[in-house]
């Protein structure tokens, strides 16, 4: 990974943990030096998840490393068992004995006999060259494969949320705006929103739901493992603008075979075009006035930038800027991935328009955190009721945030 | 009855190694030493640093800068191994990093290699000694891996070790005290009455510590005395009598009464200076407060816990002075001095088991369990029902007659 003057990119480790970090009811044991629990619980904090998965960490010592002692393992789990008593427990290394080694996957093999009612789940991810978001797709792959039990379909239409994990900014809102739009068009409820608001039970129940909501690509393997084992169909998109949000409904609609509520959508459509009306005029005179404030640049995952990327400039005539995304995995022609010299370089040349980006994009560009749309964050986000970008809420969140990065251009050059 | 089998007795512990934990769970556990190594060197005026390890160190560490918020255009960047560098190790990359650093202003620069680095064995004192001659920044080194230790002193003891590498040999000023481990700007802790003394003396009074300029540390070989406030300065302290001749004396480490008095002779003596009756007061407070606590204390068990700041050992050769009795003591770090304390404890009979708390719920219930009578340091999660001296926090960086004061009087106060 080399020199880096800002925060480097996430291990898979760390990847993993902010996806497993939320579950309820399940248990986290890092095996390895205890600094690394103690900041992710730090990061979980701060991104406002308040009850989630208990973390624990057994940390390690020189003795265990030199004679490759793991008996750490066995008494904590012994005693996260007789004190919490979770539904599961999973189990992720850190970097040392990831470095030396040590098979998680036998120890938990060896000691799951002892505990024949608690699963005990191993995960990866672990190697130097694996990304966050690498771990983030085999946590949520790994979690499909091994905690979903045969179950018949729920009576009424319900659904599962797949990728909406702790690692993303506002991913507690924009969950919940799906939600809320999934129960408005088709009467659904969710049976697991995974990763961010679900409990170990939940995620055991998916195969129960009758479609998958796949909001991020590292989902998708999830999504279709679950497609085979239990005939799920999936659809996969985030929903961002107006339009935007027509289509992924359209979309889930003909994958369900069930028609939307046309009320509760034109309801929500024409709301949210009729909000947006009175600052039309504004908008689109400073586009055309002002082509080179009216443009957007975005740095971040790279489905959020092309979401977000698509509502701007298809639905509300912003010039495209400069885009890019924070995965090497993820780059390519349309929104390519940037280092760290890269997107300084191109956010310190880029005098005019508008930035989004992370929180430390942004404070270290000396613009205001309102436009974050990506980790890594530098503040703490403990309210959940903040705006979605997503949905028909967040088409209007976002259209406000633009006008009013326009205003503000404007006034700073007069 | 309470089993602490997995527990090590003081007699068999001589390093953090023996340390173990009084329940297995670390939930939330402790900061690695990388976190106070790095807090510590970016407080440092003039310091850059080059956090050496993985992904998780390199994101956790801007946090601590964020919040340190450096203001003297000093660099704080990381140098993440890959997976080849795993392997191959990182000599060739980190040279590379230091040598931007320097291109783009660093003046001097403190490596913090951590965990994987050093479990590969990446040799950084190699790195330094090729390094340094074709470098004009300062470069200095410490190597902090949380799997040698439990938790976070090491990372302020072997920093501020390593910094004598910066100093240079002066001529003596007999009228300058090196302050080891306060800091100019300390203003939440009360002077204590001792360097107010000496600045009535006309002493200059150079204060070392974070917040420090980097200059203050260079400079004081020059010193007379350095008096030692914090355990972390120990290490320090030592180091500059051995290279540059400067006598130290650990003040943080006493708190009776007669230890105290041959105490502040021996700076006196040290700097050529008389007290006079300066100190009659607070001394007579701190003796009335010791004979009331002898007759209380004695024969009490107590334990010491997390929240406990001071130096264990110490405090309890002190507590046992008093007629205590050690039971289960929490250390939070196994310093180098502590192998001293340990004989002195050992050598009257006192072979108490040691411990690291990492699970505030847990520990709470099993020192219930053991029932002292007494606890130095709060049981967070517990039932309240052990009686406890709270905040010792407060007592950190304070010396002399008046913290011997305020301790016996929380003693006091709690066992009432």
């Amino acid at each position: 990974m080399g020199l880096h003057r800002f925060r480097p990119p996430l291990s898979g480790r760390m990847g993993t943990l902010r996806t497993l970090g939320t579950i309820r009811g399940a248990a986290l044991i890092e095996y390895g030096c205890m600094g690394h629990m103690l900041y992710s619980r730090v990061f979980l904090n701060q991104a406002g998840v308040a009850e989630g998965c208990r973390l624990y960490s057994t940390h390690i010592d020189e003795t265990d490393i030199s004679m490759g002692d793991t008996k750490r393992l066995n008494r904590t789990i012994a005693e996260i068992v007789e004190k919490d008593k979770p539904e599961i427990i999973f189990f992720l290394p850190s970097s040392v004995p990831t470095v030396i080694g040590t098979d998680l996957n036998a120890i938990c093999k060896e000691l799951q006999p002892e505990y024949p009612d608690i699963p005990l789940l191993p995960f990866g991810a672990g190697g130097f060259h694996v990304h966050g978001y690498e771990g983030v797709e085999e946590a949520l792959l790994l979690l499909a494969k091994e905690l979903p039990k045969e179950r018949e379909k729920t009576s009424h239409p319900t659904f599962n949320i797949i990728g909406s994990c702790a690692d993303m900014f506002r991913f507690q809102a924009d969950a919940e705006e799906m939600v809320r739009i999934l129960k408005g068009a088709f009467n659904m409820d969710p049976v697991c929103v995974m990763t961010s608001h679900t409990s170990a039970s939940q995620v055991m129940d998916m195969g129960g739901a009758h479609i998958n909501i796949v909001v991020r690509r590292e989902g998708e393997k999830a999504a279709k493992y679950l497609e085979k084992r239990f005939d799920t169909p999936y659809v996969i998109g985030r929903p961002y603008g107006i339009e935007g949000t027509l289509s992924w409904i359209i979309n889930i609609s003909n994958t369900l075979g069930v028609e939307a509520d046309r009320d509760f959508v034109n309801q929500e459509a024409n709301g949210a075009r009729n909000h947006l009306r009175p600052a039309m005029p504004v908008l689109n005179h400073m586009i055309r006035s002002h082509p080179d404030e009216a443009t957007i640049s975005l740095g971040g995952h790279a489905d959020i930038v092309k979401g977000i990327l698509e509502y701007g400039h298809k639905e509300l005539s912003l010039y495209r800027g400069d885009c890019w995304c924070d995965s090497p995995d993820m780059g390519d022609e349309d929104i390519p991935y940037f280092s760290e010299e890269e997107w300084s370089k191109t956010v310190r040349n880029r005098k005019k328009g508008i930035f989004m980006g992370s929180g430390e994009a942004l404070k270290w560009a000396g613009k205001g955190l309102e436009l974050q749309i990506s980790n890594p964050d530098v503040r703490w986000r403990l309210s959940p009721y903040d705006p979605p970008f997503v949905g028909f809420h967040g088409a209007i969140h976002l259209a406000g945030l633009w006008l009013n990065a326009l205003l503000e251009q404007e006034e700073e050059e007069e | 009855m309470i089993e602490l089998k997995h527990l090590k007795r003081l007699s068999a512990v001589k390093s953090n190694a023996g340390i173990k934990f009084l329940t297995p769970a670390a939930f939330p556990g402790n900061h690695c030493p990388m976190h106070t190594a790095l807090a510590l060197s970016s407080n440092i005026k003039g310091m850059s640093t080059l956090l050496i390890g993985t992904a998780e160190c390199g994101n956790y560490s801007r946090s601590i800068i964020e919040k340190n918020k450096p203001d003297d255009h000093t660099l704080h960047w990381m140098y993440v191994l890959d997976s080849n560098e795993v392997v191959f190790g990182c000599r060739k990359g980190v040279m590379q990093a230091v040598k931007e650093m320097e291109a783009a202003g660093a003046r001097a620069i403190m490596l913090i290699s951590t965990c994987v680095p050093e479990v590969i064995g990446e040799d950084m004192e190699g790195i330094i000694r090729e390094l340094q001659p074709e470098t004009e920044a300062r470069l200095n080194y410490v190597q902090m891996p949380h799997f040698k230790c439990n938790s976070y002193p090491s990372g302020f003891y072997k920093t501020l070790e390593s910094f004598v590498e910066m100093m240079e040999p002066s001529k003596k000023r007999p009228d300058v005290v090196n302050i080891l481990g306060r800091s100019k700007e300390e203003d939440h802790i009360p002077m204590p009455e001792l360097l107010q003394a000496l600045e009535a003396r006309n002493m200059t009074l150079r204060y070392l510590a974070p917040k420090s300029d980097i200059t203050d540390f260079v400079s004081a070989p020059d010193g007379a005395l350095n008096l030692v406030l914090s355990p972390y300065m120990n290490p320090l302290a030592k180091r500059m009598e051995k290279r540059f001749g400067v006598p130290f004396v650990s003040v943080h480490e006493v708190y009776d009464v007669d230890g105290i008095d041959h105490l502040y002779h021996d700076i006196a003596a040290k700097l050529g200076i008389q007290w006079g009756d300066g100190f009659q007061k607070s001394r007579k407070a701190a003796a009335h407060s010791e004979a009331e606590a002898k007759e209380i204390v004695k024969g009490l068990r107590f334990v010491t816990t997390h929240r406990n700041t001071l130096m264990t050992l110490p405090l309890a050769h002190y507590l046992l002075k008093l007629g205590m009795d050690p039971l289960l003591l929490h250390m939070e770090e196994f310093y180098p001095d502590d192998k001293r304390w340990s004989k002195l404890l050992l050598e009257q009979g006192q072979n108490p088991y040691l411990c690291h708390m990492v699970n505030e719920p847990s520990d709470a219930r099993m020192l219930e369990e053991l029932s002292p009578d007494v606890s130095f340091g709060e049981i967070p999660g517990g039932n309240g029902k052990i009686p406890f001296v709270p905040h010792l926090d407060e007592l950190y960086g304070q010396a002399g007659y008046e913290r011997t004061e305020l301790l016996l009087k929380r003693l006091i106060s709690a066992l009432k």
